[in-house]
């Protein structure tokens, strides 16, 4: 069996899994420049490495892979027996069988493919802003998540949604394929102007072909959210949603009279930030957010609320588990 | 709504500078946020940019309007306007009598009395003006023809209880006297009405009376006096205790000497009489004694009638004479009478001497006192002298012959050399015609010169006797042996009855010995108040005497004065400075007592005023309540401000209020969580 450990990260000495370790000296030697080396450091990559991401539904796949396919192939997993005919191998042949009942029957096993895991990553200009950056978080997650399907030989193809579209980066697959994706994530910058979630995400699900767990890591700032997660549930993939706020979102710390200027539209919005109106923001948050998982439930799809605050390690191993997304 | 202060309307100015401020004060902090997707939902207070609309929901503006219009109001002084019920000119009385210290209304009848005329004065029309009088012993003018409320209020309030009597008279009359000047006056009394008699005064304007007090709860000490027999040796006190209460009670009179207590007696004094007590237990030495009333404590009974509602008189001092042996030296050709008279006071030590003899005799400057009889030596020594029947014109006075048969005059009533002395039955033969000098006061006088008389020759106490002894009936007399020892008292400076206490506030004449520059007078809280001796005068008055209590006077001599020899005279090797620089050196003190001896003033039952309206006239002038009284009304509105600055305060910390609160909430419902936690271990 091929080893599931990358061969390059035993001589890469990573940052540790927090933020305020970003310093440049602790930039490794052989990560590429454009790699974030705080994403996460080889302890933290071996546990990664006995994750999957979960999938209920067999779906065809590509290559072959861990995976259990619809297709029937060659594992060791006994499926089903058809019919001998003409020209099957004579390997799959139960001889047992035969002697038993004197007709030839082919053993059938289930076929173990890949799946391609969609990462959808919200780099809207709303997703820069907060402390911890939101953006940060995504992309730390995204490559969490990236690590997880390339470990289990599955096809990752992260996403990046921006404006209106979504801009596909290039499809991974194998661990030895993770710097490559840490490079891309590093480069991601968060968009300017103002951005629609929704046309970006059906843009998205439009150009999708292969279906698989799909994970989209945003904000939700747009009026039509709902709509977003309509979208990707229509695309028949296993959809988590990652509804990431940034603390100063959950909880705002504002004081007196205030213009609140938007990230994106930099249309203002006065208020008087005191205790009363604190708490009708926090409130309509948290009804917004059950709207939100209303809706993400109707359609099967998994809604997760997270802080960007949310140590990576507690994301993946604690609520992504406990929800069912990786096992 | 009437105003008294119109221009301060101005300060309606500041409201449009308010509204200034708080538009220009909405310009808002710009804050960049992720999104305004949830804010824009729940934005309740400004979306639409007019700014008069963000000022109608502002409830901080409006309390700020709120406030500025309320301070407004109080500057301008509105006022109401009602028909006054006093006249213009107003002289309050003001009792300030020992009574009025009485406890019975809270928390003395003075205090009320001054609430109620302050009360009274309410009253008062706006251009109406008023005196105050305090009377306590004596009358004075606390405040004249005010019309400023808050000096009124302070002068009222200045106002002290006395510790003497005062029955009203003199306070009346100056109240008559300033009512006088002007046409309506209207005199208003406040006292307890309690004294014993009506003020013999009549007066021409209205009186009113506000009277104060209920109960007449009192029990006093109206007499203390320490007498010696007629040894001289043994003292008692004498204590006259007096139940001014119309229910039996039971008190305790304890007895002091220098301040330690030699006896305590629980008395059982019946309703409205007088309780004697003898203590013979007085020890030797004693200068000072004290008596004290108090309701006994006993533990786990009740006593009758615990309630004394006037302590000032529950409280005694006498002084004790001195016992001291005094040295009297009786030149003369010799006097049976003389002789017996004298040598029978108690403390003196007699020695006799002839003219002849007189000049050769040492020890002159031993004697306290030297009495002459028919005899005058050419040169008076420095020493008090009794001179009887002067031959010739000395520093005593001038004599200028000799008159026959003269007959007694009317000697003044309260002459302290005559008390108890009986002299309508006095004849004289023969008395010597002298001049009174200037430094004397008669004490009997005669019709030509006086018979006796008395004062301080040079700081000396001297008397002198114009007729022989043995030219009249004097000596058979029973008034003879108590003018004698009343003699011998004034002139030694002693009284073997016991020095008679002062009434308070009555001036006291003080005896300064020879070469005193000044008398330092300490009082009964501790104050001292020095007395310069004036000229010749050889006495001062001393006139601080509202305290009760014990007063102690100390002469102030300075060295180079002293007659010591070693300080005039003497050549000293070495200088002396207390020679070349007088130091002062300080002789025996002089203690006196003031004590509020009157039962009149201890009895506190308070009257109705009847008495004190029907002094005045009746009817009250149309004139003198024509006019009206204003109510100003800052008082509340300046409350309203002062509520509405809170509220406004509260409203602009409403934050920092929930908080606080939430904080304490916290805390509490922690700490109840640990006692519970810490109950629930212990278990």
């Amino acid at each position: 069996m091929q080893s599931r450990r990358p061969p390059s990260t035993d001589r890469v000495v990573f940052g540790v899994n927090e933020p305020q370790a970003a310093a440049p000296s602790a930039r490794p030697d052989l990560l590429p420049s454009s790699v974030d080396p705080t994403v996460f450091d080889e302890a933290f990559l071996r546990q990664l490495e006995q994750l999957m991401l979960m999938t209920r539904k067999q779906v065809r796949g590509g290559l072959r892979g861990v995976r259990r396919s619809v297709k029937r192939g060659q594992s060791v997993e006994f499926a089903d027996y058809r019919d001998y005919s003409l020209g099957d191998d004579l390997r799959s042949l139960d001889w047992n069988v035969y002697a038993r009942l004197e007709k030839l029957f082919i053993k059938l096993f289930v076929e173990e493919e890949d799946v391609t895991v969609h990462i959808l990553v919200d780099a809207s200009a709303s997703m820069a802003t907060g402390a911890p950056d939101k953006l940060h978080f995504a992309r730390r997650a995204a490559a969490a998540l990236a690590y997880v399907g390339l470990a289990s030989y599955d096809r990752v193809v992260i996403s990046i949604l921006q404006g209106r579209v979504a801009r596909r980066l290039p499809a991974a697959r194998g661990t030895n394929q993770i710097f490559r994706v840490l490079a891309d994530l590093s480069a991601v910058r968060a968009g300017e102007g103002p951005s629609d979630l929704a046309a970006a995400t059906r843009h998205y699900a439009a150009q999708l072909t292969q279906r698989g767990p799909l994970l989209l890591i945003s904000d939700l700032f747009d009026p039509a959210a709902e709509k977003v997660i309509a979208e990707l549930a229509g695309t028949r993939c296993e959809v988590s949603v990652l509804h990431t706020l940034s603390p100063d979102e959950l909880d705002p710390p504002l004081e007196g009279e205030l213009r609140l200027v938007d990230s994106e539209s930099s249309v203002g919005v006065d208020v008087t930030a005191d205790l009363a109106t604190l708490d009708v923001y926090k409130a309509r948050l948290a009804a917004w957010q059950a709207t939100l998982e209303t809706a993400a439930v109707k359609r099967r799809v998994a809604y997760l609320p997270v802080s960007s605050e949310l140590p990576l390690a507690e994301l993946v191993f604690a609520e992504l588990r406990r929800r069912g997304v990786v096992a | 709504m009437p105003l008294l202060a119109p221009l301060a309307l101005l300060g309606l100015l500041f409201v449009p500078l308010i509204v200034a401020f708080y538009m220009l004060r909405l310009r808002r902090t710009e804050r960049p946020v992720s999104s305004t997707y949830l804010w824009a939902q729940l934005v309740r207070d400004v979306e639409a940019n007019a700014p008069w609309q963000r000022l109608r929901r502002s409830l901080l503006l409006l309390l700020q309007l709120l406030l500025v219009l309320a301070l407004v109001l109080v500057a301008t002084r509105p006022f109401g306007e009602r028909a006054a019920g006093l006249a213009r000119d107003v002289i309050l009385v003001l009792d300030a009598s020992a009574s009025m210290a009485a406890t019975d209304v809270f928390p003395d009848r003075l205090t009320a009395a001054k609430r109620a005329a302050l009360d009274a004065l309410a009253d008062l029309p706006a251009d109406g003006h008023v005196s105050v009088v305090a009377a306590a012993g004596s009358a004075r003018v606390v405040a004249n023809e005010v019309t400023d409320r808050s000096r009124l209020t302070e002068a009222i309030e200045s106002v002290e209880v006395s510790t003497g009597s005062a029955d009203l008279t003199d306070g009346l009359k100056l109240a008559g006297a300033l009512a006088a000047r002007a046409r309506g006056a209207e005199i208003l009394v406040v006292t307890d009405d309690s004294a014993a008699e009506a003020p013999d005064v009549e007066l021409g304007v209205p009186v009113r009376v506000l009277t104060v007090g209920r109960d007449r709860h009192n029990q006093a000490i109206v007499a203390l006096a320490v007498r010696a027999d007629s040894s001289g040796i043994k003292r008692s006190v004498f204590a006259s205790v007096a139940n001014l209460d119309s229910e039996r009670v039971t008190r305790r009179l304890q007895v002091l000497a220098d301040g330690v207590p030699i006896t305590a007696r629980d008395l059982a004094l019946d309703a409205l009489r007088r309780t004697e007590v003898v203590i013979d237990e007085v020890p030797a030495g004693t200068r000072v004694v004290e008596a004290r009333l108090s309701i006994p404590e006993t533990p786990g009974t009740t006593v009758a009638g615990s309630v004394d509602q006037l302590s000032l008189d529950d409280a005694a001092w006498a002084i004790v004479p001195s016992d001291r042996l005094q040295r009297v030296l009786l030149v003369g050709p010799g006097n049976v009478y003389l002789q017996n008279a004298l040598s029978l006071l108690p403390n003196i030590e007699l020695y006799g001497a002839t003219p002849d003899e007189y000049p050769t005799t040492t020890g002159r400057e031993l004697f306290d006192l030297i009495v002459f009889d028919g005899y005058l030596p050419p040169e008076l020594p420095a020493k008090p002298i009794l001179a009887i029947a002067p031959p010739r014109t000395s520093g005593l006075g001038a004599v200028s012959g000799k008159v026959e048969g003269p007959v007694p005059g009317e000697p003044a009533s309260d002459e302290p050399l005559l008390r108890n002395v009986d002299l309508s039955r006095l004849h004289v033969a023969e008395a010597v015609l002298i001049e009174l000098p200037a430094w004397a006061r008669p004490v009997i006088p005669g019709p030509e010169s006086p018979l006796l008389y008395s004062g301080l020759r040079d700081g000396l106490p001297t008397a002198v006797l114009a007729f022989d002894l043995r030219q009249s009936d004097l000596p058979l007399q029973v008034a003879w042996p108590i003018l004698a020892a009343n003699l011998a008292g004034e002139l030694l400076g002693i009284d073997p009855e016991g020095v008679e206490p002062v009434t308070p506030g009555a001036p006291v004449d003080l005896a300064a010995p020879p070469g005193a520059t000044a008398l330092r007078v300490t009082r009964p809280d501790g104050s001292v108040v020095e007395l310069p001796v004036s000229g010749a005068a050889g006495s001062v008055t001393f006139v601080g005497t509202e305290l009760l209590g014990v007063y102690t006077a100390d002469a102030v001599i300075p060295v180079s004065a002293s007659p010591d020899p070693s300080a005039s005279g003497s050549i000293s090797p070495t200088p002396d400075p207390s020679a070349t620089a007088p130091a002062e050196v300080e002789t025996g003190p002089i203690r006196f007592a003031v004590d509020l001896f009157d039962p009149a003033e201890s009895n506190i039952a308070p009257g109705n005023g009847e008495r004190l309206v029907a002094l005045g006239r009746e009817a009250p002038d149309d004139a003198a309540t024509s006019g009206v009284a204003r109510d100003e009304w800052w008082v509340p509105l300046a409350l309203l401000a002062l509520a509405l600055l809170m509220v406004e305060w509260l409203v602009y910390e409403r934050d920092g209020a929930r908080r606080l609160w939430a904080g304490i909430r916290e805390v509490t419902t922690t700490g109840r969580f640990r006692r519970l936690t810490s109950s629930g271990r212990g278990r």
